[in-house]
């Protein structure tokens, strides 16, 4: 057990540093999406209250995690194209451990993107800080393990080639389907059912609602989180699944 | 101790025995049915044409890939039953370079011996060890990915023994490499000889010629020849491991 979690530190911080050093990750994780809180609010909030603070904030920071199934997917499609995880293999390294590994190097920057969106947002709109933002911190780590899990399981089954168009489809899927850039009132009612079926807007209705308040506790916060765990829990799954499959093949 | 049983009359401790190795990829015979047994301290070439079959035993050996039929005991320890013990005595070094690539090469020399358990003291020593051995001193603080593919490819080796393996499997590790820098590296692997048991597999011929103590001969999987060099010469009526090789993988018809 010790071994175990000693193994999973040393791979984290290799992952940690393999992502840190890489600028592009950056740029997308916390340059554009911050780009974008300041863009949208400055030129829409007066128009539509989808645009204020208080939504648009944890809208931003869901829309921003879903970019790390990217960047988790490119990193092992990498090391996997390399070999340098063929050669991990032969290591006493369990297929767990490397998943968890791979999960864990990203939390650090889940923590940043979500500071750094809700304090500048914070900054523009002072009315957001309170305990709801507090929890809205605290419960984005949820989401963000769903589109970390999305990115190991694209990374385990995907070459260094396709990852980047296959991830970019999760995060059209976030985009479109979370409905944080239109108001769904209008959409066709098989369409929003399909919304509510889906991970994306429950992600980020989770965030929005825990910061801004519960009134249905089971609508406006259990079924999210049910919801957005599930996915979670499958796709880490069948990460593993498949994870240990490429670790020795048949 | 067991007798070297290809006849040269010394006593040799075994490595690896392999038994009726066999692995199929639907219905393709990547191995055939394949027995050999490759003793402790030498160093041992697979040649053949591509698709032979050398990658997928090595892969096998190193518990990477599973046989479909057969086993092999590395120091009596079950490919099948003992991976974990296995992969205590063994490294791998694969055809492609398999490095941290944003990482510098002394933190990629720092993360395969923490990996591989050693203490703060047996990491600083590796690091010594290593970088002498592979002159790496020179680009310690280089980001790996920066580096030229031959010095690439010799940190990538280099990483391969910082875990003191008993036998270590190098495929094709000369692979792509410019004249110089394949010489350099036959260097370095002529001074790892007989510390340690080297399973190499190359399409060089040269290269076997120059580095092995004994070579195997596979072709569509099965193994059509183990000897000496010497050996090799003789049966072949030849006087280089290349013709040699022709000679045994067309049948005489080259």
């Amino acid at each position: 057990m010790k071994k175990s979690l000693s193994r999973t530190i040393i791979l984290t911080k290799r992952n940690f540093k393999e992502i840190l050093r890489d600028p592009l990750s950056l740029v997308f994780t916390l340059g554009m999406p911050l780009f974008m809180e300041i863009l949208f609010y400055f030129i829409f909030h007066n128009l539509t209250s989808q645009f204020e603070m208080k939504y648009l904030a944890p809208g931003i920071v869901v829309f921003a995690e879903s970019f790390l199934s990217l960047f988790v997917g490119l990193l092992i499609a990498l090391d996997r194209s390399t070999s340098f995880l063929t050669r991990l293999y032969v290591s006493k390294a369990k297929p767990y451990e490397f998943i968890f590994s791979y999960a864990l190097s990203i939390v650090p920057i889940v923590i940043i993107q979500s500071l750094l969106f809700f304090l500048v947002g914070g900054i523009i709109d002072s009315s957001i800080f309170g305990i709801g933002m507090i929890l809205a911190i605290l419960i984005s780590i949820i989401p963000s393990l769903f589109y970390i899990g999305i990115g190991i399981l694209l990374g385990t089954i995907c070459n260094e080639k396709s990852i980047g168009g296959i991830s970019s489809i999760v995060i059209a899927g976030q985009s479109v389907l979370s409905g944080m850039w239109f108001p769904i009132e209008g959409l066709n009612e098989g369409i929003v059912a399909l919304m509510d079926a889906l991970p994306f807007r429950n992600a980020t209705r989770l965030v929005q609602n825990i910061m801004n308040g519960i009134n249905d506790s089971f609508q406006d916060f259990i079924l999210p989180l049910i919801i957005v765990l599930a996915y979670t829990v499958v796709s880490f799954v069948v990460a593993i699944i498949l994870f240990r499959r490429k670790m020795v093949s048949k | 101790m067991f007798k070297n049983t290809e006849g040269n009359g010394f006593i040799m401790e075994r490595a690896i025995k392999i038994n009726n190795l066999t692995k199929l990829y639907k219905d393709v015979i990547a191995v055939d049915n394949l027995n050999l047994e490759i003793y402790e301290g030498e160093l041992f070439s697979l040649l053949g044409v591509n698709g032979a079959g050398k990658t997928t035993t090595i892969k096998m050996l190193a518990t990477l890939t599973r046989p479909t039929n057969g086993d092999a005991a590395i120091f009596d320890y079950s490919i099948l039953k003992d991976e974990d013990k296995i992969k205590e005595v063994i490294d791998i070094s694969m055809q492609e370079t398999a490095i941290a690539r944003k990482l510098t090469v002394e933190e990629n020399i720092v993360f395969y011996a923490k990996l591989s358990g050693q203490t703060d003291e047996e990491i600083i020593a590796s690091k010594e060890k290593i970088c002498k051995s592979f002159e790496l001193d020179k680009v310690l603080k280089k980001q790996a990915s920066k580096l030229s593919g031959g010095w690439q490819r010799k940190l990538s080796i280099a990483l391969a023994l910082i875990s003191n393996p008993k036998i270590l499997f190098l495929d094709e590790p000369t692979l792509g490499l410019d004249v110089l820098a394949r010489r350099e590296l036959w260097k370095t692997i002529n001074e790892l000889k007989g510390k340690m048991t080297i399973i190499l597999t190359t399409h060089y011929m040269e290269e076997a010629e120059a580095l092995s103590d004994r070579i195997g001969i596979m072709k569509d999987g099965k193994l059509l020849f183990v000897g000496t060099k010497e050996e090799l010469f003789l049966k072949t009526n030849k006087e280089n491991v290349e013709d040699a090789f022709i000679e045994i993988v067309s049948g005489g018809a080259l």
